[in-house]
C-alpha cells in the first residue's frame, strides 16, 4: 500500500461509522421519515420561496400560489428599490445613494462586529486554553453564566451609558459614535460564546509545537501569532462567518442606537417600509429582504458541515 | 522610560496574560458588568424619558418601582395578559422546541445520510435568517388580507370562505396570537434541540445500536431503550437553556406587534414588556423597565447556575498544557 492509499484507507474508516450506523436496510424507513419531515417543513419552504418570487414579479401586492400558474418573472421591484421607488404612487422617497448607503451601513456594523470579536476572542481563547493563572475556572464560569445573561436587561444600562457619554463629546461626532457604540456593544454579546469556541480549537493544537518556541526564547506573544494562529485559521474562519451573520442580522442594536440618528440598516429599512405597507409596495419590501438574506444563503450553502459542526461544537461547549 | 516599563512588562508572564486577556475583559466589563450593576441601580431611581442628570441620583423611594409593578401586575388588565401570555407561551413553545428538536434528531438520526443533512441544513435556516426578514416570512404567511399565504391557501381550498386575522381577530384570541407566537418561535428553536440532540445521538457507540438491532429490536424499541435513555442529561441541558432564553427573547415579537400581525398585549412577552416600557414613545420609563428587568435577571441567574451544573463545568476545563 502506498501512504496515498494508506490514507485514503485511514479515511475511509473513519468516515465508515458516520455512514452507516444501523445495520437493516432502512430504505422504506427513510422514505417514510423524508415524507413526514418534508410536510413539517413545507410552509417554512413555500414562505421563503414565494418571498424570493414576489421580488421578482409585478404583482402589486403579496404573491399567492394560485398566482403561480401565470407567473412573469420580471426585475422591475429590484429596480425600484435600487432607485429608491418604495412608493408606487408617490415616485422616489429615497436616491439611490441612500438606498446603496442602507446597504453599506449593514456591512459597517457586519465586518466591524466580525473583527472585533475575532481579535477579542482569539487572544482570551488562547489565555485560557494555554495559560496557567489564578482565577481563571472562576473566570471562564463568569464568561459562561455571562451568555446565560438576559440581553433585553443589559440593553436598558447599555443605552444610558450611551447617552451618558454622548453628552462628553462634540455633536460632530456622534454618528461616528453611534457606530463605534453599536458595533463594540452587539460585539460583546457573541465575545462569550466565541471566547469557548475559539479555547476549544486552541485546546486541539499540539502544545509541543509552541513549546519549542519557547524555549528557544520567543515571546509568548509571537509564538502566538506567528505559529499558533496559522494553526487555528479555519477556526478563525468560522469564527469570522458567525460574527459576520451576528452583526449583519442584527436589527435590536441597530434600532436602538442608529435609527434615532436617522441612519439605517437594512433591517430598520425593512421595518420602516412593513409598518407603511398601507402605501409601500410589498414587491420592494420582498426584494430589500432578499438582499437581506443573500449573504445567509452564501454561507449556508457554501459552509453548512461548517456550520453544522461549529454549532454542535459551540452549543455543547 | 514608558516604553522601556511597558516593553519590560510585556515580557513578563502577567503581562502576557494582560496582552491576551485585556481587551475582551474590558469589553464584557463596559456592556456586561458594569451594566449589570447600573440596570439594578436604575430599578432603584425613578429614571425616566433618558433624564440621567435629573433623576439618576434620587434614591428618596427606591422599591418605588416594584410596587408600581406589582401593582400593574395585579390590578392593570392589559399588563395581566402580558404574565399569561409570558407563561402559556413559554410553556407551550418549550414543549414544541424540545419534542420537535428531539423528533427531527431521532428522524435525521434514522434515515439515509443523504436526506438528513439536506434536512438538518434546511431547519438550521431559521436560525441563519436575520431577525427583520424572518419576521417579513410570517408577516406574509399569516397575513390576515386574502393574499395572506395561510389565508390564500385556505381560501382556495374552501376551508375558510373569507380572510382571517389570525393574530388580532377578537373571536380568535388570545389563542391566535399565541398560536403565531409559539410556531414563529418554535421553528428557530427546535433546530438547536436537532443539533445537540443528533450530536448526541452520533456519539452512541455504534455497537449498542448494532447489539439492539440483532437481538431483533423494532425501531420504537430502539428509540425508547437505546436512544432515549442515552440522551437524557441532553434533554435536559437543551430544557433548561431553552427555557433561558425564550423568557429573554423578544426581538421576533416586537416585530410581529409593531406591523399589527398579532394583538398588543396578547401577544407581548414579559422581555418585550421590558423593552417596549423603556424604548418605545409611549412609556419611556426606564426605572419600571429595569425593575421587570431585574425580575429576569433573578429568574436567569438560576437557571444559568443549573445549565453550568448540568453541563458537567469541571470536564470542559481541561488543565493548560505545559507551561514555563
Amino acid at each position: 500500500m502506498n501512504p496515498l492509499q494508506r490514507l485514503r484507507a485511514r479515511r475511509r474508516e473513519r468516515e465508515e461509522p458516520l455512514i452507516d450506523v444501523e445495520t437493516i436496510p432502512r430504505r422504506r424507513l427513510t422514505i417514510v421519515l423524508a415524507i413526514a419531515v418534508g410536510l413539517a417543513s413545507l410552509p417554512m419552504l413555500i414562505t421563503y420561496i414565494l418571498l424570493i418570487l414576489t421580488s421578482f414579479s409585478n404583482t402589486a401586492g403579496m404573491l399567492t400560489i394560485s398566482d403561480l400558474a401565470h407567473y412573469v418573472p420580471t426585475i422591475q421591484p429590484w429596480i425600484d428599490f435600487l432607485e429608491g421607488k418604495v412608493e408606487p404612487t408617490a415616485g422616489h422617497l429615497y436616491t439611490t445613494m441612500e438606498i446603496l448607503g442602507i446597504i453599506l451601513n449593514t456591512l459597517i456594523v457586519a465586518a466591524g462586529v466580525s473583527i472585533v470579536v475575532v481579535l477579542t476572542s482569539t487572544m482570551a481563547g488562547y489565555a485560557f486554553s494555554r495559560i496557567r493563572f489564578r482565577g481563571r475556572k472562576a473566570l471562564m464560569q463568569l464568561v459562561m453564566i455571562l451568555h446565560a445573561f438576559p440581553g433585553v436587561a443589559l440593553i436598558i444600562a447599555v443605552y444610558a451609558l450611551y447617552v451618558w457619554s454622548l453628552a462628553a463629546l462634540p455633536p460632530s461626532a456622534w454618528n461616528t459614535y453611534a457606530f463605534i457604540y453599536v458595533i463594540l456593544s452587539r460585539a460583546s454579546l457573541e465575545i462569550p460564546m466565541s471566547i469557548w469556541l475559539m479555547k476549544g480549537f486552541f485546546d486541539k493544537i499540539p502544545w509541543e509545537v509552541e513549546w519549542a518556541a519557547i524555549v528557544d526564547g520567543a515571546s509568548r506573544i509571537r509564538v502566538w501569532r506567528e505559529i499558533v494562529l496559522p494553526l487555528v485559521k479555519p477556526g478563525i474562519a468560522a469564527l469570522s462567518i458567525f460574527a459576520f451573520l451576528a452583526g449583519w442580522e442584527d436589527f435590536i442594536y441597530v434600532w436602538v442606537f442608529l435609527k434615532p440618528r436617522d441612519i439605517y440598516t437594512l433591517a430598520t429599512f425593512i421595518e420602516e417600509q412593513v409598518r407603511n405597507l398601507e402605501t409601500a409596495y410589498f414587491p420592494v419590501v420582498a426584494a430589500a429582504g432578499t438582499l437581506y438574506l443573500i449573504p445567509t444563503i452564501i454561507f449556508f450553502i457554501t459552509t453548512q458541515h461548517l456550520l453544522l459542526e461549529t454549532y454542535a461544537g459551540g452549543m455543547k461547549a | 522610560m514608558g516604553a522601556e516599563r511597558l516593553r519590560s512588562f510585556l515580557t513578563s508572564r502577567r503581562g502576557h496574560l494582560a496582552f491576551f486577556l485585556a481587551p475582551a475583559l474590558t469589553l464584557i466589563t463596559i456592556f456586561y458588568l458594569v451594566p449589570l450593576i447600573l440596570s439594578i441601580y436604575i430599578s432603584l431611581t425613578p429614571l425616566k424619558y433618558w433624564q440621567l442628570n435629573r433623576y439618576l441620583t434620587d434614591l428618596s423611594h427606591p422599591l418605588e418601582n416594584y410596587y408600581r409593578l406589582f401593582y400593574l401586575v395585579t390590578h392593570h388588565p392589559d399588563i395581566g395578559k402580558v404574565v399569561i401570555t409570558t407563561i402559556v407561551f413559554t410553556g407551550l413553545t418549550l414543549v414544541v422546541n424540545v419534542v420537535g428538536g428531539l423528533l427531527l434528531a431521532l428522524a435525521t438520526y434514522l434515515m439515509e445520510e443523504r436526506f438528513s443533512l439536506f434536512y438538518r441544513t434546511l431547519w438550521l435556516l431559521p436560525r441563519m435568517t436575520p431577525i427583520a426578514v424572518y419576521s417579513l416570512l410570517w408577516y406574509y404567511f399569516f397575513h390576515g388580507s386574502r393574499f395572506g399565504i395561510l389565508n390564500s391557501i385556505l381560501l382556495s381550498l374552501g376551508v375558510i370562505h373569507k380572510p382571517v386575522w389570525w393574530g388580532v381577530d377578537e373571536k380568535l384570541l388570545p389563542w391566535g396570537a399565541w398560536m403565531i407566537l409559539v410556531y414563529v418561535n418554535g421553528l428557530v428553536g427546535v433546530s438547536f434541540g436537532m443539533i445537540i440532540f443528533y450530536s448526541a445521538l452520533r456519539s452512541i457507540p455504534r455497537e449498542q445500536v448494532m447489539a439492539a438491532r440483532v437481538d431483533g429490536a423494532t425501531t420504537t424499541q430502539l428509540i425508547r431503550y437505546v436512544l432515549i435513555p442515552s440522551i437524557k442529561w441532553h434533554i435536559v441541558f437543551v430544557t433548561v437553556w431553552e427555557l433561558l432564553s425564550l423568557l429573554t427573547t423578544y426581538a421576533h415579537i416586537f416585530l410581529l406587534v409593531e406591523w399589527g400581525l398579532i394583538d398588543k398585549w396578547w401577544g407581548t412577552t414579559w422581555a418585550l414588556f421590558v423593552f417596549n416600557t423603556a424604548f418605545t414613545a409611549q412609556a419611556l420609563d426606564q426605572g419600571l423597565a429595569a425593575a421587570a428587568a431585574t425580575v429576569l435577571v433573578a429568574i436567569g441567574l438560576v437557571l444559568g447556575l443549573i445549565t453550568l451544573k448540568i453541563m458537567g463545568f469541571k470536564e470542559l476545563m481541561i488543565e493548560p498544557r505545559g507551561e514555563l
